[in-house]
């Protein structure tokens, strides 16, 4: 057993002297290497990008909604905007016994409206934009669900009022919309009376209004899209369903509003994953091919050298172990080259896609942190290792006597 | 010349076949080769191209197979070792120095003959001062801390035996040591590597082209190829100088 031990850390000892020796010349052959260190590089942002902007739009859809809070629409509706509840329909659910009530013996029920705008505002150069964006509508009771909400600049609209409360991700994007100017709405002017808040959620990318005027201002009448209902502890959300299942004036569909967004998340991130990850694969493949070919390069250049090295008495396992070395750096300096530009330029870079659900922008933030670092480093170290596998194994091969004789 | 009194044997090849593939032919280098050199000799194996000297050598070195029949080496028979064992045996006992030296250009002369040193238990401060010894020996002290570009041919091979002799190895081998170097310093490097076989005891076996090698070895083995009615080779060892 000691032996064994003492041979192995003999072996390491080796192995580890000829791969340091080796990272001595490697400047020399970084010029040769920066077409696979390039390749890597591009894989590394690429991965690092998708991860990042997977990461930003999970943890905006994560920060949103509430464990105790459920969510109501219309049986069959996906998304708030696919959803049409009346007025009837959100009595018959706050009057339910499971429903909490507030200081004034109200049930607490947020009813809102929540409709796919265009807005249209001009900038200071006189230039007209216009943006899609989630325009809510919402009544007071709606604040006691966002225990977030902060106003961070003017003042809440007013009720029957055209004015606006804005997302501070939307303020962010669009710095023409500060406190005071107007927007046109549904073909009607609005002034935007505040800038909000909310934890940087999804709420964030949304303009918030009276109710009553939304519902006015695009002829919807009465109706609603969602309903908030805050339930008392240990509900039984089965049952609760099943009751107003059963019931013959409603034809609704219930969810934890925290599951209803992370359900968002998921499927927003799966179309991501399915369009990134596929372009990210196909160029890991190119980089691992430009690494093999670099390393082939590498040890064809080097083939006396490692042919001195074997006639000296380094074992296979040293020469085998100082190729992978080497992949192992040109990985690292790729890894590093496509991490570390991302990392000063974009952390925190607000990004905004089109919310499929809901067909409005949401607004998200690139978020690089240490574990997202981490795996692409891992992954970018893979594709090195595997381009240089075979090298190392060549080079383990490599007949002494023909690498000393050709010339 | 001087010539060491040989008493034990420090190389046996017995009954060596050597033959290799060449796309559809099968060539044969040796036939039924057989060889003893004693501790303490210099070897001058000479004979013209494509003989198998530097086959011969990599065999004795352990770099290469026979097809058949065995290679001692004091009392260990190489030929049937694994590889990682042949690697560590080689470390051991084998010094080698090439035609082209094949030094790393990223390490000095001290560097590049510290390098065999890193197979032993040696520490750092030990390898250093082996290291210095072997360039003291080879007269090259004063080109530690030179870089291989930095040096003559001539100087660049001192490094070489120095590196060769570093571990302290029984048996030196030698491949055309002198191929690339103008008379002058193959007479120095000559002079120097039989000065390691009469002062230290190192049997030295060289394959060469350089028809002075002759003065400066122990015995001298031309190998000539003996065709047999024009149907297989065979290699017979004439001794010329022993």
């Amino acid at each position: 057993m000691y032996k064994l031990i003492h041979d192995s850390r003999a072996k390491l000892k080796q192995a580890v002297a000829l791969a340091t020796i080796n990272l001595k010349s490697f400047p020399h052959r970084a010029i040769a290497s920066s077409v696979s260190i390039l390749s890597i590089a591009c894989v590394a942002a690429v991965i690092l990008s998708v991860l990042a902007m997977t990461q930003g739009m999970v943890k905006t859809l994560e920060r949103t909604g509430l464990d105790n809070t459920l969510i109501v629409m219309r049986a069959g509706a996906v998304s708030e905007l696919q959803s049409v509840m009346f007025p009837a329909e959100v009595n018959i659910l706050a009057n339910n016994k499971q429903v909490l009530k507030n200081s004034d013996n109200q049930a607490m029920v947020s009813a809102e409206m929540f409709v796919n705008a265009e807005m249209l505002h001009i900038d200071k150069s006189g230039e007209k934009h216009i943006e899609k964006l989630a325009l809510r509508g919402i009544s007071k009771n709606t604040y006691h669900f966002r225990p977030n909400f902060n106003m961070i600049a003017g003042e809440k609209f007013k009720t029957g009022l055209r004015q606006v409360i804005i997302g501070q991700a939307i303020a962010r994007k669009i710095p023409a919309l500060t406190v005071g100017s107007t927007i046109t709405l549904g073909g009607a002017r609005w002034l935007i009376s505040g800038v909000f808040s909310d934890n940087n959620s999804v709420f964030e990318s949304e303009l918030w209004a009276d109710i009553g005027m939304v519902q006015s201002d695009y002829q919807r009448g009465n109706t609603l899209q969602s309903v908030r209902l805050a339930l008392k502890a240990n509900t039984d959300i089965a049952q609760l369903n099943q009751e107003w299942q059963d019931d013959p004036r409603l034809n609704l569909r219930i969810m934890l509003e925290k599951q209803f967004f992370a359900n968002q998340a998921e499927n927003l991130t799966r179309l991501i994953r399915w369009v990134g990850f596929p372009v990210a694969f196909i160029m890991a493949l190119g980089a691992m091919i430009a690494a093999l070919n670099t390393m082939y390069a590498t040890i064809a250049s080097r083939s006396k050298e490692i042919a001195t090295h074997k006639a000296i008495g380094f074992s296979a396992f040293a020469i085998c172990f100082s190729i992978l070395i080497e992949a192992l750096l040109i990985a690292l300096v790729g890894a590093l080259l496509g991490i570390l530009p991302l990392y000063f330029i974009f952390d925190g870079w607000t990004a905004s896609t089109q919310d499929a659900n809901n067909l409005s922008q949401m607004m998200f933030n690139f978020e690089l942190s240490m574990d997202l670092i981490v795996q692409t480093l891992l992954f970018s170290i893979t594709i090195g290792l595997l381009g240089g596998i075979l090298p190392a194994v060549k080079a383990m091969r490599l007949p002494v006597t023909v690498a000393l004789r050709d010339n | 010349m001087q010539t060491n009194n040989p008493t034990k044997i420090a190389i046996q090849l017995k009954q060596i076949n050597k033959s290799y593939q060449k796309g559809s032919n099968n060539v044969v280098v040796h036939d039924n080769f057989n060889l003893s050199i004693a501790e303490g000799e210099f070897v001058a194996l000479m004979g013209p191209s494509g003989l198998g000297k530097s086959t011969l050598l990599h065999l004795i070195g352990g770099l290469d197979l026979p097809t058949s029949g065995s290679v001692i080496i004091g009392e260990q028979r190489i030929d049937t070792l694994s590889e990682i064992k042949l690697s560590t045996w080689r470390a051991e006992n084998i010094g080698f120095v090439f035609q082209l030296h094949h030094l790393l250009p990223v390490l000095t002369a001290q560097g590049n003959v510290e390098l065999p040193l890193l197979l032993t238990p040696l520490d750092n401060k030990q390898r250093k001062q082996h290291a210095s010894l072997a360039l003291r020996l080879v007269g090259m002290e004063a080109r530690a801390n030179h870089l291989p570009k930095e040096l003559s041919g001539g100087q660049e091979q001192r490094v070489a035996i120095a590196r060769a002799i570093v571990s302290d190895p029984k048996i030196i081998l030698c491949d055309e040591p002198t191929g690339n170097l103008d008379r002058k310093t193959a007479d120095e490097i000559l002079t120097l590597l039989a000065a390691l076989n009469k002062d230290y005891g190192k049997t030295i076996v060289m394959v060469t082209h350089d028809l002075r090698a002759s003065e400066y070895a122990s015995r001298v083995i031309n190998l000539e190829q003996h065709i047999e009615e024009g149907k297989q080779s065979q290699l017979s060892v004439v001794e010329v100088n022993s």
